[in-house]
């Protein structure tokens, strides 16, 4: 086995196990990718019609030309990436709810492989790497995190495959392919353009592999200075925007240092101690600051979020495991232990990466949340494959029989494959119909509906409160976006909020009551109840029988 | 007397005055299973019989949550001294948190010194030495602890039973050289039982380990005196064992109010759900993995994992009864030693058997709360103390070892880099004690003195001085002030041959009840309202119209308990 292996090579038994691996990777990630998740969001939907938009003539929805440092979308001001990565899918798929998911599940796919190559990487000098690379892989490739953050359109999990692949090749240029530190560069500005909290994580990670590798890095002069140059051009679009008062309002939104009661509480104390001098330096802003962020930071090594039931949000999590398997709990542990005791090639980076991919949810309210840090992704994957194979080194030395060994593995095997097969029964049997609200599901069957019926009526209005139909009604009617930029009316708030009023015959209202009654048109609610003499055409109901959506008339 | 003799009596003496300074008016109020340890101390050392007029119970009925009885005997000498008031019932609490402290000592002292493989290996005289100052400093560590500082205030039980899981280590560690040290081994583990439910998790746990870790020891002692440890044990269980099974519905009874099995929460009905539409559907692998049972397991691991929560453990604790305000159980600055500790542990250099029991007992800890709901449990985990004091002392020592033995920091460019390192360590250590200070002594009895159930002390008062203007007093028992009555007897000193004769039960229920002409149920404003009759009540029970006699605040502000007239 061992002379087989090149230095850089992998042997053909190797390459067939990581082949299996990326098959079962792919199939977790794309089998039904159109069906499960039950319905796309609005913020899928957005992207989707977006990337549409863009592909048919390089604008985007509301027409700016070849967005860079966002998509202004509903006025959240999405990185652009995503939308760019998905013009091709939607070209070929058309614009299907399998082609928005598309390069999630895409980039999902080879993120797995990819980790199977940074896994070698990092640990270089060891003789097992081959081995911690296959372990970790698989892990990866089952994960419930990644499987559920693949499978919609989520910009973390593209972001994370930018930090992967950028972080793979910094290493590989270390290791002597020097200009592979320029496709580094790329990537790892790519994921900047692509995540919020990439924009916080990916520098500081930049900084910090900079810092340590500044002796090899000052040594490659050459290819040190070019990359520079591209970096900053290659992040010089997105400076202005960065600065601008825009992201500042979004990042007040939803960040911890705005809470009245951290500073009310903090008075209080200081009260309590008779205003003295001693009281005031250990209640000073900064430690208040400082433990809510770490109150914060912390909730992520949340054990019932890692290991039980996972974030709170049902996108993110079935409910019924953890983010990770809870089988994958003690070799998390001895990973970790052995990743420390052992300290093999780069180990170093796995920890710093944890700790740092952490920081930007940890300034947030919601807390744990497993979007904000996927950043962190494959690290818990790549202490558990090591874990696993650390586990194998100890039950060689501590057990002689073989027969003995061979009933651990097979016993820890079979409580994987309980783990994943439960996870997986879960999410395709209860988990759609337990949360397809959670999916604003009921839109695009009401639009397919209204389609079919739409040349009866003058007019369609629509007050659904589960949030911006109007995005739901451009992408399923396919409407041409230089069409809905001449017919629409869209009006902007002071915080920069965007409200499409209407567009071709489609009025969006948020009061019902204010729209005459007229047999003409046609109405679409979420309200349960329906006005006097209107006559109910349709109800659209969600997979749990909760009727969502009624179309109706007078 | 030598250098560690000293510094060992300096380490009991602020493990005594951080839990005797103030102990009767920190935390601000006694609470109501405070206050019932406290009255059943009373009735037992004036009548020997409970408040219920059980003679000599080892299990207390009390509010129906079946107290072990311990800790009330042990209040009667602390009673019979300084007469029944909050420290008096606090007291024995007290004593035994400082006796742990000095038991961590000789635990860890034992421990070290068992004999081991590694320990011959290793010659190295400096680490040797290094090792001989882990018990003091964990012995320090448990005696500033927040955690076993906030449970060796109060009069919970589960501090005295925490301290006799220690006592008895200690002596089965002590009695593998000194065998009839076993039986006191043994003796403490029984009296555990007495002490608090989760013991009866516990201790069978901690037995089983302790036996299995120290096997080969235990086979080289002498017969004679395993049998007499075993028969002191079996003895001194016996009666427990009988009360428990001649009365096991109502102790299950408790148990089963506290545990997941019968708890109706939200994940439960929608595991509930799930299984329905596995049935609607026939699907039998549905069946199977959305069972109650699979459900079951999985809530105990999540109850049992959320221990081991780093938050609950460094900054938030869990209910305001638990933790001072505004941190959590442990230093935060505790965390990187612990996980240094924790590493020490499994790698370092110690003696096997010290590994494993220290490692195991952290394991089984949170066993007993892991069953119950109200997870994490400061008090039902508080067994997994002194071991976060011992991984602590571990991680300060190691560290200390390392920033001595660095060859980085030997570097001349670092000239005063070691200096820099203890003292920083040094400094942010005192700052995060002082914070703990701050919370404690001066910010607890503000933000938690309803947690602590304040203001009985001044309403008790001030109605005995109305009540003889009254025929009738009716005190609430709704919301905050359930069991408002065990309060009453507390700070009236209720003579409990009295009480037991003239309690009787109002309204069918066993928790109504009158004493005399006191009346403690749920206030009913329109028939209680009546000049002769006196309402004691929360704020929001008694209209504002009323005559109001007296108002008590809590301590930041908000009102507690008003004493209303009756009449118009």
């Amino acid at each position: 086995m061992e002379s087989q292996r090149g230095r850089y090579g992998t042997s053909m038994k190797y390459k067939i196990i990581l082949f299996c691996i990326v098959l079962i990777a792919a199939f977790f990630r794309f089998f039904q990718l159109g069906i499960n998740p039950p319905s796309l969001t609005w913020d899928e939907v957005a992207l989707g019609y977006n990337a549409y938009s863009l592909g048919l003539d390089g604008k985007d929805e509301f027409g700016q030309f070849l967005p860079t440092a966002f998509i202004e979308s509903f006025g959240d001001y999405k990185p652009p990436m995503y939308a760019y990565l998905d013009i091709i899918p939607i070209k070929i798929f058309g614009l299907t709810d399998f082609a928005v998911r598309f390069p999630s599940a895409f980039f999902g796919t080879v993120t797995v492989f990819i980790t199977y190559f940074l896994i070698k990487k990092i640990f270089f000098a060891s003789k097992q790497n081959e081995l911690y690379a296959i372990a970790g892989a698989t892990v990866l490739a089952l994960s419930p995190w990644h499987i559920m953050l693949s499978r919609a359109a989520f910009e973390a999990n593209i972001a994370t495959f930018f930090l992967v692949a950028g972080i793979w090749t910094f290493l590989c240029a270390i290791r002597g392919r020097k200009w592979l530190l320029l496709i580094s560069v790329v990537l790892f500005a790519s994921s900047l353009y692509t995540f919020n909290s990439s924009r916080i994580v990916a520098p500081i990670l930049v900084g910090i592999l900079v810092l340590v590798f500044h002796k090899t890095l000052l040594k490659m002069k050459k290819e040190s200075i070019f990359s520079a140059i591209l970096g900053v051009c290659l992040i010089a679009p997105l400076v202005p925007f960065m600065l601008s008062p825009q992201a500042k309002v979004r990042f007040q939104e939803v960040n911890i240092f705005t809470d009245p009661k951290l500073i009310e509480n903090r008075n209080q104390q200081i009260i309590n101690d008779n205003n003295s001098l001693p009281s005031r330096l250990i209640h000073n802003y900064r430690v208040i600051y400082g433990l809510a962020f770490l109150d914060h930071y912390f909730d992520h090594f949340n054990p019932s979020f890692l290991f039980t039931r996972g974030d709170i949000n049902p996108k993110f999590s079935i409910q019924d495991t953890g983010q990770l398997y809870l089988i994958e709990l003690p070799f998390l542990l001895l990973g970790m232990l052995f990743l420390f005791r052992k300290r093999e090639g780069y180990w170093w980076i796995i920890p710093v990466w944890i700790l740092i991919g952490i920081i930007p949810a940890g300034t947030a309210r919601e807390t744990p949340h497993a979007l904000r840090i996927e950043a962190i992704l494959p690290t818990y994957q790549i202490v558990i494959g090591y874990g696993v194979i650390c586990f194998a080194g100890i039950l060689r030395q501590a057990v002689r029989k073989s027969v003995i060994r061979n009933a651990f593995y097979a016993l820890i095997v079979i409580l994987l494959a309980g783990n994943v097969f439960y996870f997986q029964y879960e999410y395709y049997s209860h988990y759609p119909v337990r949360f397809s609200a959670d999916w604003q599901y009921g839109y695009k069957e009401s639009i397919a509906y209204i389609k079919d019926h739409q040349d009866e009526y003058s007019a369609i209005y629509d007050d659904s409160t589960l949030g911006r139909p109007y995005i739901y009604y451009l992408f399923y009617t396919k409407t041409d976006p230089r069409e809905f930029r001449e017919s629409s009316t869209v009006k902007r708030d002071v915080f920069g909020f965007v409200d499409v009023v209407s567009f071709d015959k489609f009025h969006f209202v948020k009061d019902m009551s204010t729209v005459k009654k007229d047999p003409k048109n046609l109405y679409v609610t979420s309200s349960e109840i329906l006005p006097d003499k209107a006559r109910e055409l349709s109800v659209i109901k969600r997979l749990d029988g909760v009727s969502a959506l009624r179309i109706y008339t007078y | 007397m030598n250098k560690k003799t000293i510094i060992l009596l300096l380490i009991v003496l602020v493990a005594s005055v951080m839990r005797l300074w103030q102990l009767g008016g920190v935390p601000a109020s006694p609470d109501w299973d405070e206050a019932a340890l406290g009255y059943n101390a009373y009735s037992l050392l004036h009548t020997g019989k409970d408040e219920y007029g059980e003679v000599l119970p080892v299990i207390l009925k009390s509010f129906g949550d079946y107290k072990p009885a311990l800790y009330s005997y042990l209040a009667i000498p602390s009673i019979l001294i300084f007469d029944l008031n909050t420290f008096s019932i606090r007291l024995p609490s007290a004593i035994f948190g400082i006796l742990s402290v000095l038991a961590t000592y000789f635990f860890v002292k034992e421990l070290i010194y068992l004999k081991s493989k590694q320990n011959k290996d290793s010659n190295d005289s400096s680490i040797i030495n290094h090792f001989s100052l882990l018990p003091l400093v964990a012995a320090f560590m448990l005696a500033i602890s927040p955690w076993h500082i906030q449970f060796s205030r109060v009069a919970f039980e589960a501090n005295v039973g925490m301290a006799l899981n220690l006592f008895a280590a200690t002596f089965f560690l002590m009695g593998l050289k000194k065998p009839l040290l076993l039986s006191l081994s043994a003796l403490c583990l029984g009296l555990g039982l007495y002490a608090y439910q989760s013991e009866k998790v516990f201790v069978p746990l901690l037995f089983l380990v302790l036996v299995g870790v120290f096997f080969v020891q235990i086979r080289k002692v002498s017969r004679k005196f395993i049998l007499f440890a075993l028969l002191a044990g079996i003895i001194v269980s016996l009666p427990m064992l009988i009360a428990f099974v001649g009365d096991v519905g109502n102790t299950l009874g408790r148990a089963k109010g506290v545990s997941v099995f019968s708890s109706q929460s939200d994940s439960f009905k929608a595991n509930t759900e799930k299984m329905l539409r596995d049935k609607q559907q026939g699907d039998l692998i549905g069946q199977l993995v959305d069972n109650r049972r699979v459900f079951y397991a999985r809530q105990v691991v999540e109850n049992y994992l959320s221990h081991w929560d780093i938050n609950w453990l460094f900054l938030q604790g869990d209910i305001g009864r638990h933790h001072a305000p505004n941190m959590g159980l442990l230093y935060l600055i505790e965390l990187p030693l612990v996980l240094v500790g924790f590493y020490a542990l499994i790698f370092g250099a110690y003696p096997r058997r010290m590994k494993l029991l220290i490692f195991l007992w952290l394991f089984i800890a949170p066993v007993p709360a892991s069953v119950t709901t109200g997870v994490p449990h400061a008090v039902r985990d508080l067994n997994v103390l002194p071991m976060f004091q011992v991984l602590i002392a571990l991680g300060i020592v190691e560290t200390f070892l390392w920033i001595k033995n660095s060859s980085v920091l030997s570097h001349k460019s670092f000239l005063y880099g070691r200096k820099v390192l203890y003292s920083s360590f040094i400094i942010l250590y005192s700052l995060n004690f002082i914070y703990y200070l701050d919370e404690y002594f001066v910010q607890q009895n503000y933000f938690q003195s309803q947690d602590w159930q304040y203001g009985y002390a001044q309403a008790v008062a001030e109605t005995a001085d109305l009540a003889q203007d009254y025929k009738k007093i009716v005190v609430s028992n709704s919301g905050y002030m359930d069991q408002s009555y065990i309060f009453f007897l507390f700070y009236l000193k209720y003579p409990p041959e009295q009480y037991q004769k003239e309690m009787s039960f109002i309204g069918g229920g066993t928790s109504d009840r009158r004493i005399g002409k006191y009346e403690f149920r749920k206030v009913d404003w329109d028939k209680d309202k009546d000049e002769k009759t006196l309402v004691v009540g929360m704020p929001d029970e008694t209209p504002e119209t009323a005559i109001t006699k007296s108002k008590i605040d809590f301590l930041d502000g908000t009102p507690a308990i008003e004493i209303v007239d009756g009449g118009k």
